[in-house]
């Protein structure tokens, strides 16, 4: 697939990161270009959550920069926060404000964060929502809705902002396994719009399907990153070897 | 969700056949030792002479409950505004402690931990004895309502913070994803949530600042218990007019302990299940 060669979106430059003893992020360097979808997989405690949140900061780093489209993430206030509003982010255990409504949840960023007229971040939310197949759902809180479901409102939350990018992390990973098709086809057809999107993921069908580039971690590193069918098929690091034969089936 | 299994059906397990027995005879031992025990109190009144009726038949009097009332009215007085007073102060000192001005947090800590662990007859000897001192002189209102609101906001400042500690985490990790800044998270996220969670505790900590207001009698100003302590002086009738002050403090506190409970249910529901009223 043709990836452009200008400023990538997203940029990891020698990304270290401890936790106490733990050495959880070695040495990542990573750059994910204008409309590609990559997909990270592993097994867990490999660091790739935590690879995915340091991208808008939910976890800092030690050492290393990270550039999105080429400017440094800023260490916080409203720089950070700007930043953040460019970076969409759908988490596993979707994290929908429970105290508001479903679409309240979805103009909370453009109200709050781009100033949009209210008007019109609810219209332009109703639109979302009718997109993820939620409209319907519009006035009730996220309690009552299925997991696949709010995952959906969340996935449209993101989107109100008009991200760059959207990163996922385990986006299916708290859903039953009926939920877990509905999320995955939004996200499907979000790639097919040449949206830039990083996801972390079990869904092996998804990555061979809608990657442009798997990247497999284990202990806090970048083993091996390649095109799903060459990774899948013709693994070459041993770890993958025995990542991939330990979730056949699956 | 799991709004309605209260904290009984959770840590309380269904009693088989022998428990059920053991349950019946306990019952059963409580309810006549509790007779007995009421028993032995009405005894030990009439021993004492203390049924006479000169010791309560001036309850039979109207002067003596507008007398009583007019306390009331002031131990209200006094328990509202100490309240106000104390939820906004507590709630400032919360978020004083969780804002990320370090000199601001160091100070809202010290200070919360100052007013949680002073007694408030102490806070009320230094508003009623030291500050006159040096020249702030104030009515005996605002002596005994100042110590108490502030002995109550270092309370109520943690009871505000286990609401937000309370909130997940990922509420406000949504909302920084979102480029929402941290005053806005807090206004818009994290606070609304904290308050819905902690307004129970809110309200039976009020029974606290109700208990408080007794020591009103130190600054002399007339509220229940100050104005009990003038009719027994007059009636020397110190049992009888305990007895029926006890009862009017248990009942106050007793419906603001409902009332707690009320809330508690209604915002449980409301925010784990509202149904499809509040149309947008």
């Amino acid at each position: 697939m043709a990836i452009e060669t200008a400023t990538p979106v997203i940029e990891l430059r020698h990304v270290d990161k401890h936790y106490g003893p733990l050495h959880v992020l070695r040495d990542i360097n990573l750059s994910v270009a204008k409309g590609e979808v990559l997909v990270v997989i592993g097994p867990s405690g490999s660091g790739k959550s935590t690879m995915c949140r340091t991208i808008n900061r939910l976890e800092t780093i030690d050492s290393g920069e990270i550039l999105i489209e080429g400017t440094p993430l800023p260490q916080e206030g409203k720089e950070l926060a700007a930043l953040r509003a460019k970076v969409g982010m759908v988490f596993q255990s979707f994290n929908l404000f429970a105290h508001k409504t479903i679409l309240q949840n979805v103009t909370m960023g453009p109200i709050e964060v781009l100033h949009t007229p209210r008007e019109q971040a609810e219209a332009e939310a109703m639109e979302l929502l009718r997109r993820v197949g939620v409209d319907s759902q519009a006035a009730k809180v996220p309690a009552q809705l299925s997991g696949g479901q709010q995952q959906r409102v969340a996935i449209a939350r993101s989107l109100a902002m008009h991200p760059t990018a959207m990163l996922f992390d385990e986006p299916t990973s708290a859903l039953d396994p009926e939920m877990i098709n509905e999320v995955l086809a939004v996200m499907v057809e979000l790639a097919q719009e040449g949206m830039t999107m990083v996801v972390v993921t079990h869904e092996m069908n998804f990555a061979r399907r809608v990657a442009n580039r798997v990247v497999f971690m284990a202990d806090g590193q970048i083993v091996e990153q390649n095109s799903p069918d060459e990774f899948f098929d013709h693994p070459q690091s041993q770890r993958a070897k025995d990542f991939l034969e330990s979730i056949k089936g699956h | 969700m799991s709004a309605n299994v209260s904290m009984r059906d959770a840590l309380y397990e269904a009693p088989g056949p022998k428990t059920r027995r053991r349950v019946a005879i306990g019952t059963g031992i409580s309810v006549v030792l509790l007779l007995g025990l009421i028993a032995f109190v009405i005894r030990q009144f009439y021993v004492n002479d203390q049924l006479n009726p000169r010791y309560w038949s001036f309850f039979a009097r109207w002067t003596t409950w507008r007398f009583l009332l007019r306390g009331l009215a002031g131990t209200i007085r006094v328990a509202f505004t100490a309240g106000i007073i104390a939820m906004i102060l507590g709630l400032l000192l919360m978020l004083g402690r969780i804002s990320h001005n370090r000199p601001l947090s160091v100070a809202c800590h010290v200070i919360t931990d100052l007013f949680r662990s002073l007694p408030s007859l102490l806070l009320i000897y230094f508003f009623f004895l030291v500050i006159p001192k040096y020249g702030l002189r104030m009515p005996s209102f605002w002596m005994i309502t100042v110590p108490v609101a502030l002995a109550a906001s270092g309370v109520l400042a943690e009871v505000f913070r286990a609401g937000v500690n309370a909130v997940p985490k990922g509420q406000s990790e949504a909302a920084m994803a979102l480029g929402m800044t941290h005053g806005k998270i807090t206004r818009k996220i994290v606070l609304p949530q904290a308050l819905r969670i902690v307004v129970p505790s809110l309200v039976s900590q009020l029974v606290v600042v109700v208990k408080d207001t007794t020591v009103a009698y130190v600054v002399s100003y007339p509220d229940l218990m100050q104005n009990a302590r003038v009719l027994i002086s007059n009636y020397d009738a110190l049992v009888s007019m305990y007895f029926v002050v006890a009862l009017i403090y248990i009942a106050i506190n007793y419906a603001t302990n409902q009332f707690s409970i009320y809330l508690a249910h209604r915002e449980g529901t409301s925010i784990m299940s509202r149904t499809t009223e509040n149309p947008v």
